[in-house]
């Protein structure tokens, strides 16, 4: 799913954030990545859908070249992901339900579908009840399965998540990773990069430590590693 | 494009150009006035153009005799110029019809020349009528050589002067429309630039989701196209409204000016109008856009 070969990220103002990385990830793995701020978790997260661009080495995601594609091919290179933020950034003036379509409009699917599929979808992260709510009216917790319903609405092959329940108390985060476990079980490869130790140290899964943009550490049933 | 899509983006434009209605408003007052001058140099030029035309396809050419040439004189001279290549008639006429013609024309004002009294200071002279336009200044320039003959004019200097004054127009316009087409361009690249500021979280998540620049830039650009063709609508109908009323005036005072009919004409110069000002509206948009898009 991701072929990650001697990668190197130099930003402009000469920081190197990653340094020869090297990563492989199989399709159906579920892999966090941890690492403090500034590590270059973020670099090696926003690479993989190709908004920031290797200086160096070579980048396979989803079978595409990351790295040669034509500025023309990028769109359909998130198409088939799915990408979750720290702050939702879900559109205010839309519901929960044109939230989630909005999504599958962009890319120009048949209204039908769309109908169908943000129903389906949002069955899932278990928000059907309030599919007329606004953002405004829902708690983060709920805005964050939107964004999530959004993300996956389009079954994508894997789901990238930034800090995904960094705004979330504890037990809000567990429902959110609850949803992750079931898109995942559904054989999408999920990124993920966190913060949160007892989650990470919960769920045995593989992790991927960054420092200094280097990989210091990576486990196929880790844990955080650090003390919060 | 797929019936939803253009819906999506018809709707887009609307509620955007509702959103900036102020800005929007002067967009299309900027455009209207930029598009109002550009119309009125055109119609300038081209009613130019046309009378040195019609005065170059004139074929007649005035030949003044000199005052010391006999009756005999003028009758071999007549001769001469009927036996010329390409002349299809010439017509005396003598001092003293030329002055009558000349009091004719003068009208009311005649009194202008009583100060001249008794004295005639009008040659006689020939009226050559040439068969085709092209021929005009060779046969002026031969007449012109013959003994006798003081002057062979046509419309030349009238030609010379009148290109001189459409150059000059045409250049001023020129310089004219590019600096409006400029500030044209920036209040509607800016006027856009508010909405993609407005809607800039949207073109984010739009591009995370995957959607082609191309369905980003559409409704930008159809509000840009939009902007730019109510703004040449405006333009269009005052511009028409100004040159039925400048015609009528021109008729009532200078006959003579051949101006050119209202149809087609206003119909070209209202289709040039209107492109010009969806093609500044789009260009517009695009400006805004390179920078949103490139990331």
């Amino acid at each position: 799913m991701i072929d990650m070969r001697d990668v190197s990220k130099v930003y402009e103002n000469g920081a190197m954030a990653l340094d020869h990385v090297n990563v492989h990830i199989d399709k159906g793995e579920f892999v966090f990545i941890v690492g403090a701020s500034g590590a270059g978790k973020s670099t090696f997260i926003r690479m993989l859908f190709r908004e920031v661009l290797p200086s160096e080495g070579s980048l396979v995601v989803n079978g595409q070249d990351v790295i040669h594609m034509e500025h023309s091919d990028v769109p359909f290179l998130r198409r088939g992901l799915g990408v979750i933020f720290q702050d939702y950034r879900l559109l205010p003036d839309k519901t929960v339900t044109e939230n989630v379509a909005f999504a599958m409009q962009v890319i120009e699917a048949p209204r039908r579908k769309i109908q169908h599929s943000v129903n389906a979808v949002l069955d899932i992260v278990g928000l059907r009840d309030k599919y007329k709510c606004f953002p405004s009216q829902l708690s983060g917790g709920e805005q964050q399965r939107v964004a999530i319903a959004r993300a996956i609405v389009n079954h994508p092959a894997l789901v990238i998540a930034d800090e995904p329940t960094g705004n979330l108390d504890p037990e809000t985060s567990w429902d959110i990773m609850d949803i992750f476990k079931r898109i995942n079980a559904d054989g999408t490869t999920i990124v993920m990069a966190t913060h949160d130790k007892d989650i990470v140290d919960a769920m045995k899964r593989r992790v991927i430590a960054i420092e200094d943009g280097h990989i210091v550490r990576d486990e196929a049933q880790g844990a955080y590693g650090y003390e919060n | 494009m797929k019936i939803s899509t253009s819906e999506y983006i018809v709707r887009e434009t609307m509620i955007s150009l509702k959103r900036n209605s102020w800005m929007s408003f002067a967009s299309i007052g900027t455009v209207a006035v930029s598009l109002f001058v550009l119309g009125m140099f055109l119609i300038l030029v081209v009613n130019m153009n046309r009378m040195v035309a019609s005065l170059e396809s004139q074929v007649e050419i005035s030949v003044y005799i000199r005052d010391e040439v006999s009756d005999s004189g003028i009758h071999a001279l007549e001769e001469r110029i009927t036996q010329m290549q390409g002349v299809e008639s010439v017509k005396y006429i003598d001092r003293e019809t030329a002055m009558k013609r000349f009091r004719e024309r003068l009208g009311d004002q005649q009194f202008l020349l009583d100060s001249l009294g008794e004295t005639n200071p009008l040659p006689n002279s020939f009226e050559v009528r040439i068969l085709r336009p092209d021929m005009v200044r060779t046969a002026a320039e031969t007449i012109a050589e013959m003994p006798g003959v003081e002057t062979a004019k046509y419309g030349q200097d009238v030609v010379e002067h009148l290109f001189d004054i459409t150059r000059l127009v045409r250049l001023f316009g020129l310089a004219l429309m590019f600096v409006l087409a400029m500030a044209t361009l920036f209040i509607i690249s800016n006027t856009i630039r508010l909405t993609v500021f407005a809607r800039r979280k949207e073109i984010a998540i739009m591009k995370y989701v995957g959607a082609t620049d191309w369905f980003i830039r559409w409704p930008f650009l159809l509000e840009g196209i939009v902007l730019g063709c109510l703004g040449g609508i405006v333009a269009a109908i005052v511009l028409r409204g100004a040159y039925r009323v400048i015609a009528a005036k021109i008729y009532d005072t200078l006959a003579f000016f051949p101006l050119l009919p209202e149809n087609p004409f206003l119909h070209y110069v209202t289709a040039a109008i209107l492109i010009c000002g969806m093609f500044v509206g789009a260009l517009g948009s695009t400006i805004s856009l390179k920078k949103f898009l490139k990331a």
